[in-house]
């Protein structure tokens, strides 16, 4: 794939001058085999192809930092849609673009703004590209807010790798923020620890029992979580819920409230509702200026060894004065996408395979929704196709003991998720 | 009476439903989540200045203007040039040049929000401002003002000026060059009552309120359902155990580890089946029991704050400070108010709304307490009553146990101090380096200028290394390559005002302006250096 920019057409004496002093001398900190000045220009602004994943929070400063750096090749994927609540943080977005794609909005803006810069937007999901789409670029940035988004490309990239070919190599940028908190880290895949190690890092959500919501509600989500997951279903049951449509929201709202005066529970608000049932995150523009820089210094710093770039994750606090903890995050030896070792599981011979697969869900490090499971000369339980689902069913029921012998092996896999995981089950 | 209230305030809640959010709350709906409206009105209300158009600035603003920041003024007359146009997205790339940098910013700036006032003084320049009395005052009119980069001779007349006026605004000072960066918050004292810090307050099971022991101790515990007996909230259960403990223990709390595993072996008898949830969270919650609740170290020391120099703005603070000690060294059991806010335990309905009704009617009896009290305090100071409205009482008693009070320093300070310097060239050498190497850099550009050379600003390593280590106390050095290591970085782009530098700048100085206007949250202390080489920020 030949890139069509034509070299420094719209660059002005003098455009450059900031980040060319880095680029024209060392510092004391830079390789000391770095040859700084017109060869690592160029290359930065001719040569690196960078792909930007999300084009919200983080991926609107992104876009700006990567295109006033000299970034001039990037490219941007998003599925998503402008929203009104986008619109307090997502700069490059104004009113007379909701409801349009992100994506598209702001590759478009950011060519108006910095001239000569060409930006490539695609309006869809990650999964619909392959690994030779993915092979294309120099180094990928991540600003998403999907844990299942970030997996998929974490897992792709790392899958992707090849020992024979080191162009093969993509280096990963993430970025994620929470209210005045966020993270940046670089994943270089099978040589760093990936994004998949760090999964019990998470903060975990919290699940509220059903039976407490059925029957003894005490706090106010406990009334929204009976609105949406009980009485929506009873009522619309053809119907789901729409996150988006404010109608939907206000019918839960009204029902959580009545629930909520029947049991004497305060607390009960619209926002609250819709923070609930949508599972709202608080974003500011300021965090994510913050991530989305720290990311693209990393990506300016890999691009042109002109500094040595992050190893490998920075941690920002910003409610309590400025914290930020720097650290090197080590590797999962029994990480499924990039450990390659069986992850030892000792199990009660009494557990039954449903129950095996309810821990496999709420495992912090291991989180896998919908996951099939088998052994190495049998299925165990397969969520598709129907027949094999209905083929496999009766097993849930049956002990896992009776299924497979001690340390025997079961490969666990989710359509979602393009990896497997090894597990080595024993019993206590 | 305070259970008529309360049914009363869930009948009006059901009548006055509200409606789905208006296109403003929609708008800000991510952060009002964080800063609620209290928060976002002092944002509205807030009128900022910032000395210079530059790439960081115009970055620090758009984090303002994008949340609501009511208006901002730029004071820069600067002429846009090629290499303006180049690291700046508030400016136009090649059609900016030649135009007013500022006026082109707050342009640009303006169209991420209508809810904004923005101006451009592009006909003066903060040194004339200062030279003028009209200026000073002019300056001191704003909510908060934002230098980034101002050369030396100016930021400290400008840091002067608003040093010596107590009721002047704060002064956020940014220094950047290349890699290196580091901010600092001038002002003469900043309070806030809500600062989120993530603590609970003490439910005072050691020192349970009338109702609460009545309640918890009267508990038929041996003859309950079943279904019940798996539903009586822990607090309960930790009440009752603790005072037969206290009782046969000459009135002590569970002090060693044995003590402290019989407590707890105690609560595991008291379970009518193995899988009860309640008396497991029991346990687990038992540690309350190790210690007596007594008023916080943290806040204790806010009692002995001097009030006598403090900013208007701080006044009734420090008058709620005084009604608080009042409360903690003359009501029983010398705690701070009761919190209303009780945190979920395993129950049922009945039971937890039961419990959570003696917290809120004894917490509601207390405020009333201290509001007594602050009105005698509001008395004997002279001051009217309204000087304090409910709903900061209110917010005061809720956060009593997170309080923050932050003295702040002059801007320059660490210089003048060589305790200081010798300390932290000890302690936080990297950090120091960073300092010192931005101050350097400064001292050397003030000379430049004032020099009136022609030729562009380019210092030498060396230059900058004795500049730097000229401010260090005899005898002290920084640990092995730190000074290096900063002073080298700035050798290298003395002048660059990198794009993604700037917008690292932009996103933590707006956060800490923001913290700073709604008083929530809690702005930095001291210096707060950050290297960008190495990826990390740092606190002298």
């Amino acid at each position: 794939m030949a890139t069509t920019t034509t070299p420094n057409a719209t660059d002005w004496p003098g455009r450059y001058y900031h980040i060319d002093q880095i680029l024209e001398k060392a510092g004391p900190r830079t390789d000391p085999e770095w040859v700084p000045g017109d060869k690592a220009k160029e290359w930065l602004r001719e040569g690196v192809k960078v792909l930007v994943i999300g084009a919200g929070g983080l991926g609107c400063e992104i876009l700006s930092n990567l295109a006033l750096t000299g970034f001039k090749d990037i490219h941007v994927i998003d599925m998503d849609t402008i929203d009104i609540s986008n619109l307090n943080r997502q700069f490059l977005f104004r009113q007379k673009d909701v409801g349009k794609s992100k994506a598209l909005v702001a590759a478009e803006f950011i060519m108006n703004r910095v001239p000569g810069v060409k930006v490539t937007p695609y309006h869809g999901k990650i999964q619909d590209k392959d690994e030779d789409y993915y092979m294309q670029f120099t180094l990928i940035i991540c600003g998403l807010d999907s844990v299942e988004a970030r997996r998929w490309i974490n897992a792709t990239l790392v899958n992707m790798v090849d020992p024979e070919n080191p162009q093969s190599l993509k280096p990963l940028i993430d970025g994620g923020t929470e209210g005045f908190k966020g993270q940046a880290r670089v994943i270089l895949p099978t040589i760093t620890s990936c994004y998949e190690c760090s999964l019990d890092m998470l903060n975990k959500q919290t699940q509220f029992p059903i039976c407490t919501i059925a029957n003894t509600p005490r706090l106010p989500e406990h009334c929204i979580e009976w609105a949406s997951v009980l009485e929506w279903p009873r009522v619309f049951p053809d119907k789901k819920v729409d996150n988006d449509d404010p109608d939907h929201i206000d019918w839960l709202y009204k029902q959580a409230l009545n629930r909520a005066q029947e049991f004497k529970i305060e607390g009960v608000t619209w926002s609250l509702t819709q923070g609930v049932v949508k599972n709202i995150i608080p974003a500011i523009a300021s965090t994510n200026a913050i991530i989305s820089a720290a990311c693209c210094n990393e990506a300016f710093k890999i691009a042109t060894n002109s500094a040595a770039f992050l190893n490998n994750y920075f941690m920002f606090i910003g409610t309590d004065g400025v914290y930020s903890y720097t650290f090197e995050h080590e590797r999962r030896p029994e990480c499924p996408v990039c450990g390659g070792e069986a992850l030892d599981l000792t199990i009660s011979p009494e557990l039954t395979l449903q129950e095996l697969i309810d821990l496999l869900i709420e495992r912090q490090d291991i989180q896998i929704k919908k996951p099939s499971l088998s052994t190495p000369t049998k299925q165990l339980y397969l969520q598709a196709p129907p027949q094999l689902e209905e083929a496999t069913r009766p097993n849930l029921e049956k002990k896992v003991s009776e299924l497979v012998p001690p340390n025997g092996d079961v490969t666990v896999t989710a359509s979602t998720l393009p990896f497997s995981l090894s597990l080595r089950i024993a019993y206590t | 009476m305070s259970a008529g209230n309360e049914s009363q305030t869930i009948e009006s809640a059901t009548t006055t439903i509200e409606s789905a959010p208006d296109q403003k709350t929609r708008r800000y709906d991510r952060q009002l989540r964080l800063w609620a409206k209290s928060g976002q009105a002092a944002l509205e209300s807030a009128h900022i200045l910032v000395l210079s158009s530059s790439s960081t600035s115009a970055s620090i603003l758009k984090n303002l203007v994008l949340p609501g920041i009511g208006q901002f003024t730029i004071l820069d007359r600067t002429i846009t040039e090629p290499k303006d146009a180049g690291n700046n997205f508030f400016l136009e790339g090649q059609k900016s040049i030649g135009k007013p940098r500022a006026e082109e910013a707050t342009r640009l700036l303006l169209e991420l929000n209508d809810g904004v006032q923005g101006h451009a003084v592009v006909n003066k320049d903060v040194q004339e401002v200062l030279a003028s009395a009209d200026g000073a005052e002019w300056l001191k009119g704003f909510t908060l003002i934002i230098a980034h980069n101002v050369e030396k001779g100016a930021l400290e007349k400008l840091s002067d000026l608003l040093w010596a006026d107590i009721k002047s605004p704060p002064l956020v000072v940014i220094r950047s060059a290349g890699f290196l960066a580091e901010i600092f918050i001038q002002f003469h004292e900043h309070a806030v009552i809500d600062s989120h810090i993530d603590t609970s307050p003490s439910l005072r099971i050691d020192k349970p309120f009338p109702a609460l022991l009545k309640h918890a101790t009267s508990l038929d515990l041996e003859n309950m359902d079943v279904t019940d007996h798996g539903h009586v909230p822990y607090v309960y259960i930790l009440v009752r155990v603790l005072e037969e403990w206290k009782a046969s223990h000459g009135g002590n709390l569970p002090r060693t580890t044995d003590e402290r595993k019989a407590f707890k072996t105690i609560i595991g008898k008291m379970r009518k089946k193995s899988d009860e949830e309640n008396f497991e969270e029991a346990e687990g919650q038992a540690y309350k029991c190790w210690s007596s609740t007594v008023v916080p170290g943290d806040i204790k020391s806010l009692f002995t704050a001097d009030a006598t120099a403090s900013p208007p703005h701080t006044k009734p603070f420090h008058y709620l400070l005084k009604a608080l000690e009042i409360f903690t060294t003359t009501v029983e059991p010398h705690t701070l108010p009761l919190s209303a806010t009780l945190p979920d335990m395993k129950a049922d309905t009945k039971q937890y709304v039961g419990i959570q009704r003696l917290y809120k009617d004894r917490a509601s009896e207390e405020k009333g307490i201290f509001k007594d009290i602050l009105a005698k305090v509001l008395k004997d100071q002279g001051e009217d009553s309204s000087l304090i409205d409910d709903e900061t009482i209110d917010a005061f008693v809720k956060n009593a146990h997170i309080l923050k009070l932050l003295k702040g320093k002059k801007w320059g300070w660490i210089d003048a101090d060589k305790g200081a310097l010798s300390e932290h060239a000890q302690i936080s050498s990297k950090q120091l380096g960073i300092h010192l190497a931005l101050s350097s850099l400064s001292s050397l550009q003030f000379k430049h200028i004032q020099s009136q050379s022609q030729s562009e600003f380019a210092p030498t390593l060396e230059e900058l290394t004795a500049a730097a280590q000229a401010i260090l106390p005899e005898g002290v050095e920084l640990q092995d390559g730190d000074l290096n290591n900063a002073v080298g970085e700035l050798a290298r782009a003395p002048t660059a005002d990198l794009p993604n530098t700037a917008a690292l700048l932009g996103g933590v100085v707006a956060q800490e302006v923001i913290k700073m206007i709604t008083k929530q949250y809690v702005p930095v202390e001291g210096y707060c250096t950050i290297d960008l080489v190495e990826t990390w920020t740092g606190v002298l």
